[in-house]
């Protein structure tokens, strides 16, 4: 073959073998690309969208903080100026404070149980913090003498206030204020040998409560400090409780709940209620509404304790060191001036000793009920395990109660009203911590169509159960017909030993009813001499005849609750724990 | 997970490949055969790294990989501090952290966990720090491990005394066969700072009771606790109630702990304390009785100095207290109280000394050993000595004096603060055998 052919060949096919490897070399580049971009969306798929890598959930610098309520309106405030700060760690992530509502009591058992959704608690009371580690430290065996496990790490104390008895300034002074030192003494006796003297302290669950609690103990055991387990359970000393238990109106969900309607119902409510001073100066200036009276901080002579509301992390292994670090810049907020003096503004006492309680924008004031240079004294708080004992007693030896449930059946209650509403009575039942409170029902539409007697829930609870699952709804509102007979029922017995209450609920107009409104107000005002009864009226849901469950309510010294289909079982939990 | 890299690289690649490839078959027509071998070289280049990336991102090892939060930058030292010292090494780590000082060329970040000397004691006791067992190196950890004990095991602990370091080693000798915190050498733990303990009183209720029994000792305070009639009966005012005693929990804060074993000295008579004399029954009765004027014994109290503050009279008429955390107060509890507190010292004096204790196991690094010792160092400074003495605390650095000049010191010398302390016999370090039977006691008498 001639060179020139050779080369003719070479040029002719070259070209082609050229482009052949270029394409083949083309179509895999392609086909990387593809498997590439399919694999990028591989991995995003999987991780799922929003899903932060793991890398980056144990960089999380967001702290969820649970409180407790008296303190929402502050502690909102504060977090919210915190979070405005926009302030970052040093690896970049937003730091950022989130709020959750809880009971001082829920967040302990919550931590517990190991469900707490929250990183850090600020309950009213170290005892709540005390009581969490004191648990913990016992779950984990630790042996007398060994260095205990803590879930809760240092509190940090930004407003602290004392527990005081509040009482409107005529009551004040009949009681000896300001001639003379009042304290628990001269309550107890004051409600013992006065029937019309109303006062009330919430449940142990709460910090006023206990302590309102401890102080009829250590009346009742004769002493002033060393209470000890076998002091409290003395039956002198339960005899004492159980005649003071007796004057008590009711109980309460909370010290907010209770001076919320002190605003609302004034002095007809309550003649003293035991409180945090910080709610005191609140009320008297105006945070509820305009005050209808002055209330004064009594500071028992005795003794009281205070509010310290500590701030405390839950020291979890999920516990980030971000999350750390969001604790200590919001701990150094709370300490700032900026926020110390907005917790003085709110009436509590500051933790910067800088800032004067005298000073002119110091709302703790003679003229706001307070006196700052009190209390002298506190009431020796004993160890978590004779607390224990306090609480589980006065379970025992709390004032018992007769509650008829007036529940409404009418037409208008058909379909998710009616099974909401039977959730909320079951809750109801759920929530009475003793079988010896006495619970009876009467069921309306047109007319009663059916009552169960007041009797123990030990006795009661099967046949009030099959009566709730079997509500159905038709016919029309005799709502007034159905108060008067749970009202005349608890007349009929007579039992003053015990709280008688109403719970009255309905979720439209009166239109059936024999008796009239007037009427039946007037009964009851006239009865309440002898027995008093009260009535809770709940208006389910915006059809609800609010001037007459407003004019049972007034009538009775009771209280007005609205709910809805979706807030009725809280509700129900609520009022559970008047009683 | 993030495939840019390797895809670009094998793209490159390719690229030069075909390339390669073009020029070699150019190069048949006279093309250039430096530009094919370039390019050849370079494809195998890419193509190696390209393979090497996808190795490590896509191999056995990469999923385990993907959970190491690797820490960035910082070199991390981690600062336990008990609680009378928190807030002064805070402010010495934020100024230190400002001058963005290096440690191997990377730059230091102090982080400071406050942590009572007891209460980190206990964790260290039960190893929740997570110490590595035996033989096994940083590098045959988990990736997760790993990441647990980059930021949360502790560089450095400073406890309230030297004694807590010396019951933790003894702990650790036991269970790993070495120190942790090491007496000597370059790493040791040395003092940082000093304070001790005395009495703070109420002036009205000091006044009261100095004018009934004289100077003021644990026999003193014990006969106050048990007078049934309350203040009344030592000469003070009814709206007083009964003598109220501040004294930590010594289950919150390692000072309870010093308080009762200042009581045993005085109790006694001498600075030694034996586990015998801590168990004596007559001991414990008036230890008992001495307790009986706590106003929190429910456990709660750890804030003490703070307590006395924040509370007033109302939780406490007096008490054994760190002496910084009183002078710390002084001038709040005037502001808030109008009664100022008045200082006076012990017989026997119970001194803490803070020291700075690095750890030196295979739990830290090298570089975090090192900035340690760079931010103790800070610490002894006279600048920071003196940020230190003005928060009641006394330096170390002979350089710096506390009897002239505006601090605390010389500010509440009238109240009774002695710059020098006369005394000179020092309450003797308990052993562990000791502290366990008061907290023992404790337990099961007081605060159960």
């Amino acid at each position: 073959m001639s060179r020139r052919y050779r080369d003719q060949r070479k040029s002719k096919g070259t070209p082609g073998v050229v482009f052949a490897i270029v394409g083949v070399a083309l179509f895999l580049c392609i086909l990387l690309a593809i498997g590439g971009v399919v694999a990028l969306v591989n991995s995003g798929k999987q991780a799922g969208p929003g899903a932060a890598s793991p890398a980056i959930e144990t960089r999380n610098a967001t702290l969820t903080i649970a409180y407790s309520p008296e303190k929402a309106t502050l502690l909102q405030g504060l977090a919210e100026k915190f979070n405005a700060k926009n302030l970052r760690t040093s690896d970049r992530q937003p730091i950022k404070i989130e709020l959750v509502e809880l009971k001082p009591d829920e967040m302990v058992e919550k931590a517990l149980a190991g469900q707490a959704d929250f990183q850090a608690l600020t309950p009213d009371s170290s005892l709540w913090l005390d009581q969490l580690n004191s648990r913990y430290a016992q779950a984990q065996q630790t042996e007398p003498g060994a260095i205990p496990p803590r879930l809760a790490g240092e509190g940090v104390r930004y407003a602290v206030t004392p527990i005081v008895i509040a009482a409107w300034e005529t009551s004040a002074k009949s009681l000896g204020w300001p001639a003379k030192p009042v304290g628990w003494t001269a309550l107890q006796t004051r409600a013992r040998q006065d029937a019309n003297f109303k006062w009330n302290h919430p449940s142990t669950a709460h910090a006023s409560g206990l302590l309102a609690t401890l102080a009829e103990f250590y009346a009742g055991a004769g002493v002033q400090r060393g209470l000890t387990a076998e002091m409290a359970q003395n039956p002198k000393t339960l005899e004492f409780v159980n005649a003071v238990e007796k004057t008590v109106r009711f109980y309460g969900e909370s010290e907010l709940a209770v001076i919320q309607q002190a605003a609302k119902a004034g002095a007809k409510d309550l003649d003293a209620f035991v409180t945090p001073e910080q709610l005191v100066v609140a009320f008297n200036t105006g945070v509820f509404g305009k005050p209808p009276a002055k209330l004064i901080a009594l500071y028992p002579a005795e003794g009281t304790l205070w509010a310290d509301h500590p701030l405390a992390l839950l020291e979890t292994p999920e516990l980030t060191a971000n999350q750390r670090r969001t604790f200590q810049a919001f701990r150094e907020y709370l300490a700032s001036a900026e926020a110390q003096k907005e917790i003085l503004r709110a009436g509590y006492r500051p933790a910067d000793l800088s800032l004067s309680l005298a000073g002119p924008d110091s709302p703790l004031t003679a003229a706001n009920g307070v006196d700052h240079s009190q209390p002298q004294t506190t009431l020796q708080l004993p160890p978590p395990d004779v607390v224990a004992v306090v609480q589980n007693v006065w379970a025992a030896a709390k004032r018992r109660t007769n509650v008829i449930l007036v529940v409404d059946t009418s037409g208008s209650m058909k379909g998710d009203k009616l099974t909401n509403m039977q959730t909320a009575l079951r809750a109801f039942l759920a929530q009475i911590p003793s079988d010896q409170e006495r619970i009876g029902l009467v069921e309306f539409n047109s007319t009663v169509t059916s009552i169960i007697e007041l009797d123990t829930l030990a006795k009661n609870r099967g046949a009030l159960t099959r009566e709730i699952d079997g509500l159905q709804a038709n016919g029309n509102t005799a709502f007034l017909d159905a108060v008067r007979t749970a009202y005349r029922r608890l007349q009929q017995s007579g039992d003053s030993e015990r709280i008688n209450a109403i719970v009255a609920m309905t979720d439209g107009r009166e239109n059936a009813s024999r008796v009239t409104l007037q009427q039946l107000a007037d009964e009851m005002q006239t009865g309440n001499q002898k027995t008093p009864i009260i009535v809770f009226s709940v208006a389910y849901g915006s059809d609800a005849d609010m001037k007459v469950l407003d004019t049972l309510a007034k009538a009775s010294g009771g209280q007005v609750r609205v709910g809805t289909p979706e807030t009725i079982r809280e509700l129900y939990k609520i009022l559970s724990s008047y009683f | 997970m993030n495939l840019a890299p390797i895809l670009v690289t094998l793209g490159g690649g390719l690229l030069a490949l075909i390339l390669a490839i073009y020029f070699w078959v150019a190069r048949g027509r006279g093309g250039g055969r430096t530009q094919a071998v370039f390019f050849t070289i370079l494809a195998a280049v890419l193509l190696i790294v390209a393979a090497g990336l996808g190795w490590q991102r896509l191999g056995p090892n990469a999923a385990q990989q993907a959970l190491v939060a690797v820490p960035r930058g910082p070199v991390q030292v981690r600062v336990l501090a008990a609680l009378p010292i928190e807030p002064w090494v805070r402010e010495a780590a934020r100024q230190f952290n400002e001058k963005g000082l290096r440690q191997d060329g990377q730059p230091i970040e102090i982080q400071v966990t406050a942590m009572d000397g007891l209460t980190a004691l206990g964790k260290f006791d039960r190893d929740e720090f997570g110490t590595l067992p035996g033989g096994k190196t940083r590098d045959q950890l988990t990736a997760a491990e790993r990441q647990k004990l980059e930021t949360t095991f502790p560089t450095v602990w400073i406890p309230d005394s030297r004694y807590l370091v010396e019951l933790a080693n003894a702990a650790y000798k036991e269970r790993l066969s070495r120190d942790v915190f090491l007496t000597d050498g370059e790493y040791r733990a040395k003092p940082i700072a000093i304070s001790l303990f005395t009495w703070g009183l109420y002036n009205s209720r000091a006044t009261a009771l100095e004018k009934k029994s004289g100077k003021i000792d644990w026999q003193v305070i014990h006969d106050a606790a048990i007078a049934k009639g309350g203040w009344p009966e030592l000469g003070g005012d009814p709206a007083w109630g009964f003598f109220k005693l501040v004294v930590p929990n010594p289950r919150r804060n390692v000072g309870g702990l010093a308080a009762m074993i200042a009581a045993a000295g005085e109790y006694y008579d001498k600075p030694n304390i034996s586990v015998a004399e801590v168990t004596d029954p007559k001991f414990q009765k008036w230890l008992k009785e001495l307790m009986g004027a706590l106003t929190d014994v429910s456990g709660a109290s750890a804030y003490t100095a703070e307590d006395f503050a924040l509370f007033g009279y109302s939780v406490g008429d007096g008490g054994q207290l760190l002496e910084s955390d009183l002078l710390n107060s002084m001038a709040g509890i005037q502001k808030r109280w109008a009664d100022p507190l008045v200082i006076r010292y012990p017989k026997y004096v119970t001194w803490f000394d803070f020291p700075f204790s690095i750890w030196v196991g295979p739990e830290t690094t090298a570089a975090e050993k090192n900035a340690a010792l760079q931010f103790q160092q800070f610490l002894l400074t006279p600048e920071i000595q003196k940020l230190a003495v003005a928060q009641g605390l006394r330096p170390v650095n002979s350089q710096v004096s506390i009897k002239e000049g505006d601090n605390l010191f010389v500010q509440w010398k009238s109240q009774g603060i002695e710059a020098v302390v006369q005394r000179t016999t020092r309450m003797a370090t308990p052993s562990r055998d000791v502290l366990q039977a008061l907290l023992r006691w404790f337990d099961l008498n007081v605060g159960k």
